[in-house]
């Protein structure tokens, strides 16, 4: 079944969301390529979205029909190197596989660079086994930079990864 | 453009004259005065050369001592002719860097001591499990280096480094303990 993409939308995580939240984020298949933890209640969802999500630099639910399945965060580094920021997203698993996510960067990557406008650099370490999110990077039009070995270390795990990066100097300039 | 001297002479298989690792302390700041106010010699490095002996004690004192790893290269005479270090990124990684002075520069001397550290640092430090350098795209004389000793050539970064106010693509490397060393 088509998923009609003009129906996903990004804003930031309300309170509200907790029950939505909570559905996607107690997954593992959703939460394990990720340093979240994997929730287990609407309170800890709720307290994680006061306490992580509101204040975040820029974090966005991923939302279809305004109803939460996902989330995207980018990340800014400190001092010296805040000209980069990492990029990381997940998203419901039954809306895995219809382009969702690949749309929601697309229209998060313009609004993250003008939000964000001492950000010259988007990076994302995928694992080397996740070809859906390097698809997802790769049709957004990010590059893949190479293999960095036994370069991230999550939940006791070490692991090799792809690095991709987007440029806001990559960004064709509006006509 | 400028051309880096260390580029132009052939880097030998095995260094003309011997060297050892030690660690530094402050009696050593008149050698370390050489090369840390040789502009050829922090052209790559994050730092400004140093601009009196006070400021070179300061740094001794506040970044060379205190400092995980970091050792001084030496000629058989144990004078300090550039350092090597590596520092902890997490748990799992650390990130060699080293300096030479401009006179010891195409003797092999950086290659043998980044060889000696990559021989043993997986020993002093078991927890590590990656040992990693970056390069500036345009420093070709520290990619060789690397390359001679046997460290993998990841990729380009772009953008990754901020270099003395300059946004620049860097090169990034990769040793393991289970790679072999050339």
């Amino acid at each position: 079944m088509e998923t009609d993409l003009s129906r996903v939308t990004l804003r930031p995580f309300s309170l509200t969301d907790a029950h939505d939240f909570l559905r996607w984020a107690s997954d593992v298949r959703v939460t394990g390529n990720l340093r979240w933890q994997t929730f287990t209640s609407e309170e800890e969802a709720l307290v994680f979205i006061r306490d992580v999500c509101l204040p975040h630099p820029w974090r966005r639910s991923i939302c279809i029909d305004d109803r939460s399945i996902g989330f995207i965060s980018v990340f800014p580094e400190t001092g010296d190197d805040r000209f980069k920021a990492h990029i990381g997203y997940g998203l419901s698993h039954e809306y895995w596989g219809k382009g969702i996510a690949t749309r929601a960067v697309s229209i998060a990557v313009p609004q993250v660079f003008n939000d964000l406008p001492h950000v010259l650099r988007l990076q994302a370490f995928v694992q080397t086994q996740n070809k859906a999110s390097q698809r997802v990077l790769e049709k957004v039009g990010f590059q893949r930079e190479g293999l960095l070995r036994k370069y991230s270390y999550v939940k006791g795990e070490i692991h090799d990864v792809f690095v991709y990066s987007l440029l806001s100097s990559d960004l064709l300039p509006l006509p | 453009m400028e051309i880096d001297s260390c580029t132009l002479k052939a880097v030998s298989s095995s260094p003309s004259e011997k060297i050892h690792l030690r660690p530094m302390t402050l009696s050593d700041i008149d050698d370390f005065m050489v090369w840390a106010t040789d502009i050829n010699v922090t052209r790559f490095c994050t730092w400004e050369p140093c601009t009196s002996r006070e400021a070179g004690i300061a740094y001794i004192n506040s970044f060379v001592l205190p400092h995980p790893w970091l050792r001084a290269i030496c000629l058989d005479d144990d004078r300090a002719i550039g350092s090597i270090s590596v520092t902890p990124v997490d748990s799992i990684r650390g990130e060699i860097g080293y300096v030479i002075g401009s006179k010891y520069w195409g003797k092999g001397i950086a290659t043998e001591a980044v060889r000696l550290v990559a021989a043993e640092i997986f020993k002093e430090k078991p927890e590590m499990e990656r040992l990693e350098a970056l390069v500036d795209v345009d420093n070709i004389g520290s990619q060789k280096v690397l390359e001679k000793v046997g460290f993998v050539r990841e990729g380009v970064m772009r953008k990754f480094m901020c270099l003395k106010g300059n946004v620049r693509d860097m090169v990034m490397f990769s040793f393991l303990p289970s790679d072999s060393l050339l």
